[in-house]
């Protein structure tokens, strides 16, 4: 496939681009759910096509197609061509692309147990017993199992030598336990919601994710809920799960870091950033408490990769050290206006899609103790668990996010359970009022296999780690 | 551009799977897609794309077991592939003791949603349009947005005997005009024919609502009357199909109105119903299952009727199917995608003269459910936020979060307007609605833009 890439390069500098660059992939998936022992869906698919990038007179173009035979990418490389030209009929500052060697390689995500290759009945028999056992709880009304395999290979080529293939694999699932009565609804998830947690791993992580064992549990606890009251509408303390602390990083500083974002590329649809390309070692984002990192090499993230859509290696970058903001995320681009080379964040959404600053892998570093012991430190607060709604402003800053459940914290222990729990808040107050975050024991690497950017809709798979963390005087209980 | 593949050749590639042996059912669902796209920022074009795809999901039955494969190699080789792939996983698995067969053959509704000079425009045609827009745009003001012409042909065909096809267009345009001093106005337009769109009008209006909203003040968040334009008003609609309409929330107890068919829930002026035969719509006249899609009345005069469903959740409520499947294998509940709101007699500046004290909203922004059984929701407000006093607009505001039962702001509607316009909601696709006025809306929260 590597040739497919070279002849569209090709064929794009012939038709007159000062640059081009073409992307050959083959997306495979497999996705399995399982509710009330019952098969909701089993599906398979698989997409296979070539995206050209060109540069013409510092003016993007881009076309793809699904048809890989030499005419077609000749046509579709010349399409490019004519759709970069068509730009040129307004001003504009033209593109200047930070360099990179141009690299030769050959890259794979680690695996030890290929997932498609695990047959569909063992796959089929560790959903079934994980939701019978969910089901065995009374006053469960529906206990749903899911597993998702994703499996990304791409030739990558470009006008300035470089060619690359790398294949990324995907494998994750999840349990999600419902419980209705009167007039109410309650979900408990496990070990996350939205399909559960997804990694850069085979089969061997599903093994290790314990949706058998811990199904029952998950289910009592979607029960309790529908007889437990309200969250109190209140000005508190709240701890969060590394779950939530995820949703968090998403949300309140993975977006608002992409230099797109902030230069307005992404205004009309998803949004801009209260941050300012001026910000970087200025801006006091968090408390000292709190350092994050953009990591595309680490092991098991669904961020992580060999070297990003445009053939840049993949990096570690510090993006706030001891709470002050550093760094954004680039691509070549962007990275001129900070005086920076791209940090390798240029990822699309497959074949048929442009690149775009994208989140890898967002963290935040771990420091120490168990969520036990951030709880036992806490005298009267809210601990809240399990991502379950999550909204936040044009320029990720007033957000509002809901968890699945919470407790009361009394001089270090869980009491009281509570429904429907919620927070809001700003960011940099919110982050500037982090007094505690988890060790290295209890931080965990998530996948977000749906974070959503562009037009038209791309869909990222990025990662984040996260550990437990606390908050003060944060507003809960929000109701309309 | 590469044309219609049509009814014929759809049929070539689908008899390949149709043929498999040893089954009970195959279901073959084709998409071709095509179009370009012309992104601006800052008044410059900044990112422009072409593409094009063609899909084919093949869902197999043997003894109402079922399997799904997908596949964008459209040859009869990838169709046979994609049918054998869905045959191995259906012979894995228990029967569905819900499955209710394939759609029998069946007229869709004759509907030419097709528009050549849509599916054929130009980047360059596209790249003048933005001009025009940008050309709009006050002084120290610039644009942001994305112009977009696309075309599809569906086709659904399966072993029952139902072979439906159809072709369809749209082409939309989007701006948010923002610059000095916090000003910042959105607008859009949709339509199935590209000639339909006034890019030097959107901008135009996007434009005067970016200069008017210069310097928004902060307001204390709390209850306030709130005249919401059809931007604003399709996040409640959409939003309201998303935790209430779908057949299987109906059933399980899932749905904000589960339980409710023939009780009032909303103003009794408020009418919502789905049309996906309407030429004031988009899309094609048949769901995802090859079932034609007709006039299904969800909410009438305030009172909610039924939801919408597909063949599955019809066996299981005892209901024909409505026409509203997803392509499979879709856990999720079947969806309208063409909905109206009926409008009424107001202009925007009817409500506003008739508003003591309130605030009008342009769009909302990044909405979620907050609890869906109370069709709860939260989200913001930007890109033109205004104070309304004694019946004028006083001045601009900065942005509110707020959390609201989108059934209670229903039942709070006192004004409707006499236009409709197609919006959408951020997650959702287009609804065909009209301005409202709504007596009482909770805002939770205050942004500081």
């Amino acid at each position: 496939m590597l040739d497919v890439a070279r002849m569209a390069v090709e064929a794009a500098v012939s038709a007159g681009a000062d640059y081009a660059d073409a992307r050959v992939g083959t997306d495979l998936t497999e996705s399995l759910t399982v509710r009330n022992q019952q098969m909701e869906g089993i599906d398979r698919s698989e997409s296979t096509g070539v995206g050209v990038r060109v540069l013409v007179g510092g003016r993007w173009g881009f076309a793809s197609t699904a048809r890989l035979d030499e005419p077609e990418i000749a046509r579709t490389a010349g399409l490019a061509v004519e759709i970069a030209a068509a730009a040129r009929r307004l001003p504009g500052e033209p593109v200047t692309l930070s360099p990179v060697e141009p690299v030769v390689a050959s890259w794979r995500s680690p695996m030890k147990e290929d997932p498609f290759t695990v047959p569909l009945e063992e796959k089929v028999a560790l959903l079934m017993e994980a939701t019978r056992r969910a089901q065995q709880v009374k006053g469960v009304t529906f206990a749903e199992g899911d597993l998702d395999f994703f499996r990304r290979s791409t030739w990558f080529a470009s006008s300035e030598g470089a060619a690359i293939d790398q294949v990324v694999t995907h494998s994750g699932g999840g349990t999600e336990v419902v419980a209705i009565g009167d007039g109410d609804m309650q979900r408990r998830s496990f070990p996350n919601s939205f399909r559960g947690h997804i990694a850069a791993a085979g089969w061997e992580h599903v093994r290790t994710l314990g949706l058998i064992e811990e199904a029952e549990r998950t289910g009592r606890e979607a029960v309790e809920l529908l007889a437990a009251p309200e969250c109190p509408s209140e000005v508190t303390t709240i701890v969060l799960d590394s779950g939530q602390v995820e949703l968090q990083i998403h949300e309140s500083i993975g977006h608002p870091i992409e230099l797109d974002r902030v230069l307005g590329m992404e205004e009309a649809y998803a949004g801009s950033s209260w941050l300012s390309p001026g910000d970087r070692g200025k801006v006091r984002y968090a408390s000292p408490l709190v350092s994050i990192t953009a990591d595309a090499t680490l092991p098991g993230g669904l961020g992580s990769f060999g070297y990003d859509d445009e053939g840049v290696p993949a990096q570690r970058t510090l993006i706030i050290v001891d709470g002050m903001f550093q760094n954004f995320l680039t691509d070549r681009q962007t990275a001129h206006v900070v005086g920076q080379t791209s940090n390798a964040t240029s990822r699309a959404d497959g074949w048929s899609h442009l690149p775009l600053i994208r989140m890898t892998n967002i963290s935040i570093e771990p420091r120490e103790g168990t969520l036990a012991d951030i709880i036992g430190d806490t005298k009267d607060g809210i601990f809240m668990a399990t991502n379950q709604s999550w909204s936040i402003d044009d320029k990720r800053i007033n957000f509002q996010f809901g968890c699945e459940i919470a407790w009361r914290i009394q001089d270090g222990k869980l009491t009281q359970l509570y429904k429907n729990p919620n927070y809001t808040g700003i960011t940099p107050e919110f982050w500037g009022s982090c007094d505690a975050v988890g060790g290295r024991e209890s931080w965990t690497l998530w996948g977000t296999p749906n974070c959503g950017k562009g037009q038209p809709g791309q869909t990222a798979r990025v990662g984040h780690g996260a550990a437990p963390a606390r908050f003060r005087n944060v507003r809960i209980g929000v109701r309309g | 551009m590469p044309g219609l593949i049509g009814p014929d050749g759809f049929r070539r590639v689908a008899e390949a799977a149709l043929a498999l042996p040893g089954v009970d059912g195959v279901e073959v669902l084709f998409m071709h897609e095509w179009g370009g796209l012309t992104r601006f920022a800052r008044s410059e074009i900044h990112q422009s794309a072409w593409r094009e795809d063609t899909g084919l999901h093949v869902r197999v039955v043997t003894k109402d077991r079922v399997g799904v494969a997908a596949s964008n190699d459209f040859s009869p080789e990838g169709a046979r592939r994609a049918a054998e792939s869905a045959r191995e996983m259906a012979e894995v698995i228990a029967p569905d003791p819900l499955w209710p067969g394939l759609a029998g053959p069946a007229e869709p509704a004759s509907r030419n949603g097709f528009d050549d000079a849509t599916a054929d425009a130009t980047p360059a045609r596209r790249a003048d349009g933005v001009a025009a827009l940008i050309g709009r745009c006050a002084k120290g003001f610039t644009a942001a947005g994305a112009y977009e012409t696309q075309a599809v042909e569906v086709g659904v065909a399966n072993t029952e005997g139902q072979l439906c096809w159809a072709p369809s267009s749209q082409a939309s345009l989007t701006t948010v005009v923002g610059g000095n001093e916090g000003g910042s106005g959105f607008a859009e337009a949709f339509s199935g024919r590209v000639e339909d769109l006034d890019p030097e009008a959107i901008g135009g209006r996007a434009s005067d609502k970016a200069v008017a909203s210069r310097n928004p003040k902060p307001l204390d968040p709390g209850d306030y009357v709130v005249v919401l334009e059809p931007a604003a008003v399709s996040t409640l609609v959409g939003f309201l199909a998303f935790v209430g309409f779908g057949g299987r929330y109906l059933i399980e107890n899932r749905s904000c109105l589960s339980g409710k068919q023939g009780s009032k829930v909303a103003a009794e002026a408020i009418s919502i119903w789905d049309d996906g035969t309407d030429p004031h719509t988009l899309g094609v006249p048949f769901d995802f299952e090859g079932v034609p899609r007709r006039r299904v009345d969800l909410v009438k005069d305030g009172v909610f009727l039924d939801g919408v469903y597909d063949l599955r959740t019809a066996k299981e409520a005892g209901r024909e199917t409505t026409g509203h499947g997803l392509p499979a294998p879709n856990p999720e509940s079947p969806f309208p995608l063409n909905l109206f709101l009926a409008t009424g007699e107001a202009s925007v500046e009817d409500m506003v003269a008739a508003t003591e004290r309130g605030v009008l909203v342009t769009r909302f922004h990044y909405s979620n459910v907050v609890n869906a059984v109370e069709s709860s929701i939260t989200g913001m407000t930007r890109d033109g936020t205004f104070l309304i006093e004694h019946g004028e607009i006083a001045g601009p505001v900065m942005n509110f979060r707020f959390t609201q039962s989108i059934l209670d702001a229903l039942t709070e509607v006192s004004m409707i307007g006499r236009e409709a316009e197609l919006a959408s909601e951020f997650f959702f696709s287009a609804s065909r609605v009209p301005a409202l006025k709504i007596e009482r809306f909770r805002f939770s929260g205050r942004s500081d833009h």
